[in-house]
């Protein structure tokens, strides 16, 4: 069910009426059972996987509680990384590993040697769901956090179905007290929610969907072949359809779940307006970069460990981030950019200063501050060029059409196409930056918001195309 | 204990209620607009449905009638067809009834066709054409094919075939119940067309074409699809012609596609040899015929289609009205070269 979808809210309405006629047990139990019914309408049996791994980390979770003796918890506690990270390991990357050696064999001159291949779908949300269970069985292991005592909790943390197919990736410690605590009725967040589902409805249906036609039309070879007009057109439209398609996916996630009464992390706070990498993945999908940096960069000992250490284990992290966007070697090129160019921006600045671009700044200062921005956004966006292609060769083949610079008529209606729809996100962006709100105008009066709420059915009348596009991090 | 919404309503819930009601307004308002738009102001539904109407109207010829032929494709035939033209040069032997929407395939017109024939509608002859691409294609036009061509379990049997999720299908189910949403393609571009110049020209850049799948997998998607759309117009009555209109270097895959008629016993018509036009016969695109093009295939058209729609409008045998071999009916075609030149 895509969030864009009528379908989705033919199930949301319905559903949040009914909720809020529950009891808390009642509310958990017939979310947990919505939330089923949701993730199965893809395919029930994918539905069967997410259970048993719920059902598996919530008796392992009881084992490894450092409470009393238990000789055994260390062991509980690797069984179930191991589990996870099978599970996830099999579904998502079974076959890129098995190709991947396949393909080494083949330059080392060994051929025809027969090697399993899994022709399965990718489960949808799996990487998801996982990264939120490996998080609740490491803090109840290290102690941060009481084991769930009721399945209906545990089972509802991990699969609340705003959150569940792509984020944005919760916290046990921020998400399973709400689950299992009283939720009162809050008008104001209510409607706060209403807001976010339709900031989200017009990033995803119309900046993201109409750079999307752009995007696949400059990837995919209908422009021609790749030359410097095309790499602009192609990885300008991709960033923006990507970050208009996640945030807006994050922001209905965010106001799906508001109107039951819950919580989620922000998880984009105007990542182009960053002025460096490093701040522009404090900004972007914060919900898996603080993951990474808490369960992965930090265990590997982070900062501490003097300067060509901490490099190493940047560059680790964003490999690990890059695979787990997907299973292909575009993905691992696309993190290893991102940990090189964090390390060298680590090694010219060690010590971040926070971004003052909300303080007064000189003019020269604020001149720097746009500088660095648009380098940034363009070494991001040079970047997606790995996101965003199939293969390796065709990512370089699209890149090298850098040097040529012959032009078309039809460029410039792409580029005023694409100007169209990203630059009034962008001013949105600046609004919020200036403002730091959640969405554009939320200390405004409700009057006032009503009738951007409004606007935002007519933009989204006017604007939005017959095509579905899932919702790029559905794939993940 | 119940959780509830207090008794003094905070203005937050009203304002939320009445944004609901503001949602109706402009759901009612939207399908209410888009219905006397789509009827009003758009070229493309005006002409559909005046051949839809026309089409509405076949039935089989009587004796010394021209034969009933019903001529369905896409954008393809639109531009590649002076129908005029055609009709005047057939009109002794045959009636045509066209039907054409740009970017529509095989399913579009399985579908279209049997709604049609459900409808009453019984042609002696059915002309297909819609490029080898497009026939190949698995997918169905998402806007105007669920409103004109598509009844409610028809959408659910085009999901069936096409392997659609559910989001998919209920999303095919409301386009055909609702206008706004069948049609918002549309006004997306009726919109943008008058924000950005030349963005038909960019739109006709940026749509892919299908591409054509190779070897035996064009056989295995071809030869099924061919047959029941035969054994859909056998069961009315109709023999089935597949016409297939020239692209640019499409040759091979013309070839492939004659083959594979060749061996179910379709007929297939082939006026010109895509090999024979040079690319100063087709728009930029090298998709369509340009003015020139078009009026060399309907000449060709005029020259083919009477003679295998004589041999056929009353169901006879299917052996007896086996279509010619391929590979001769692109070498009959042969002298044409000659004619029409090759300057690529």
């Amino acid at each position: 069910m895509l969030f864009d979808s009528p379908a989705y809210f033919v199930f949301l309405i319905p559903v949040v009426l009914a909720y809020w006629c529950l009891d808390r047990r009642g509310q958990n139990i017939f979310l947990l059972l919505a939330s089923y019914v949701f993730y199965g309408w893809w395919d029930w049996r994918f539905l069967a996987l997410m259970i048993c791994s719920t059902t598996m980390d919530f008796v392992i979770a009881q084992k490894i509680a450092p409470i009393g003796e238990n000789a055994n918890r260390k062991k509980w506690f690797i069984f179930s990384l191991l589990l996870n990270f099978s599970i996830l390991g099999t579904f998502k990357y079974f076959n890129f590993f098995v190709d991947s050696f396949s393909a080494a064999l083949n330059t080392m001159g060994i051929h025809n040697i027969p090697l399993p291949l899994i022709r399965v779908i990718l489960p949808p949300g799996i990487s998801f769901y996982t990264f939120q269970e490996v998080a609740y069985i490491v803090d109840v292991y290290k102690g941060r956090l009481e084991p769930a005592k009721s399945f209906f909790e545990y089972g509802l943390f991990v699969s609340l179905f705003p959150h569940l197919i792509a984020g944005p990736i919760q916290r046990p410690g921020h998400l399973l007290p709400q689950v299992q605590k009283e939720r009162t009725f809050d008008a104001d967040r209510f409607f706060d929610g209403l807001m976010l589902i339709f900031s989200g409805l017009v990033r995803k249906c119309v900046v993201a969907d109409n750079c999307a036609l752009l995007a696949n039309a400059a990837f995919g070879g209908q422009f021609g072949p790749p030359n410097f007009w095309i790499v602009l057109i192609g990885t300008y439209a991709f960033a923006w359809q990507v970050y208009g398609d996640f945030s807006g996916y994050s922001d209905i996630a965010r106001g799906s779940a508001q109107l039951m009464g819950f919580h989620f992390m922000v998880n984009f706070r105007q990542p182009f307006l960053a002025p460096r990498l490093q701040d522009l993945w404090r900004r972007w999908h914060i919900s898996l970069s603080t993951w990474l940096r808490d369960y992965l960069y930090i265990p590997l000992g982070g900062s501490a460990g003097g300067k060509w250490k901490t490099f190493w284990n940047l560059l680790v992290t964003m490999v690990l981030a890059g695979l787990w966007h997907g299973a292909n070697w575009t993905f691992v090129i696309f993190g290893a950019i991102h940990g090189v160019v964090l390390a060298i921006e680590r090694h010219l600045w060690p010590a971040s200063k926070p971004d003052g671009a909300a303080q007064p700044k000189p003019f020269a200062a604020f001149l720097s501050l746009w500088a660095q921005r648009i380098l940034t956004f363009n070494i991001f966006c040079l970047s997606l060029a790995f996101f965003r292609s199939t293969s390796l060769n065709s990512a370089i083949e699209f890149l090298a059409g850098l040097s040529n610079f012959a032009w078309r008529s039809e460029y410039a209606s792409a580029f005023l196409m694409l100007s169209l729809f990203s630059v009034p996100l962008f001013l949105v962006d600046l609004l919020l930056e200036a403002s730091n709100q959640e969405y554009p105008f939320a200390r405004a009066s409700y009057a006032f918001r009503t009738g951007l709420a409004t606007a935002a059915i007519v933009l989204l009348a006017l604007f939005s195309g017959n095509t579905f596009n899932a919702f790029i991090y559905f794939r993940f | 204990m119940r959780s509830s919404i207090s008794a003094s309503e905070p203005a937050a819930v009203a304002y939320a209620k009445g944004l609901a009601w503001i949602c109706a307004i402009l759901i009612i308002g939207l399908e209410v607009s888009s219905d006397y738009l789509l009827k009003h102001d758009s070229p493309t539904y005006a002409r559909i449905s005046q051949q839809y109407e026309q089409a509405l109207k076949i039935r089989p010829a009587g004796t010394r009638e021209p034969a009933s032929v019903l001529m369905v494709g896409n954008s393809l035939l639109l531009r590649g067809v002076e129908m005029d033209r055609l009709k005047a040069l057939t009109s002794s032997r045959m009636r045509i009834y066209p039907i054409f929407l740009e970017a529509t395939g095989y399913y579009d017109w399985l579908y279209g066709l049997e709604r049609l024939f459900r409808r009453g509608v019984r042609p002696e002859v059915i002309v297909v054409g819609v490029g080898v691409n497009y026939f190949l294609e698995s997918g169905v036009r998402q806007d105007y094919v669920p409103m004109l061509f598509l009844d409610a379990r028809d959408t659910l049997a085009v999901a069936s075939d096409l392997n659609l999720d559910h989001t998919a299908t209920s999303n095919l189910l409301l386009a055909h119940l609702s206008t706004f949403w069948d049609t918002r393609s549309a006004i997306r571009t009726q919109v943008l067309s008058r924000v950005v110049p030349h963005l038909q020209d960019l739109f006709s850049l940026i749509r892919p074409a299908p591409s054509i799948p190779q070897g035996r997998e064009f056989d295995a998607i071809a030869i099924p699809r061919l047959q029941r759309l035969r054994d859909l117009c056998e069961s009315y009555g109709a023999k089935l012609i597949l016409l297939v209109p020239p692209t640019l270097s499409s040759e091979n895959a013309v070839g492939q596609m004659a083959s594979a008629a060749h061996r179910v016993g379709v007929d297939v018509s082939v006026p010109i040899d895509p090999a024979a036009l040079s690319a100063k016969f087709y728009d930029h695109d090298g998709m369509h015929l340009n003015s020139e093009g078009a009026l060399l295939f309907t000449s060709a058209l005029a020259k083919d289609l009477p003679e295998r729609v004589a041999t056929g409008n009353s169901l006879v045998s299917r052996v007896q009205r086996r279509a010619p071999d391929p590979v001769s009916a692109l070498s009959s075609l042969s002298t044409q070269r000659s004619l029409i030149g090759s300057d690529r």
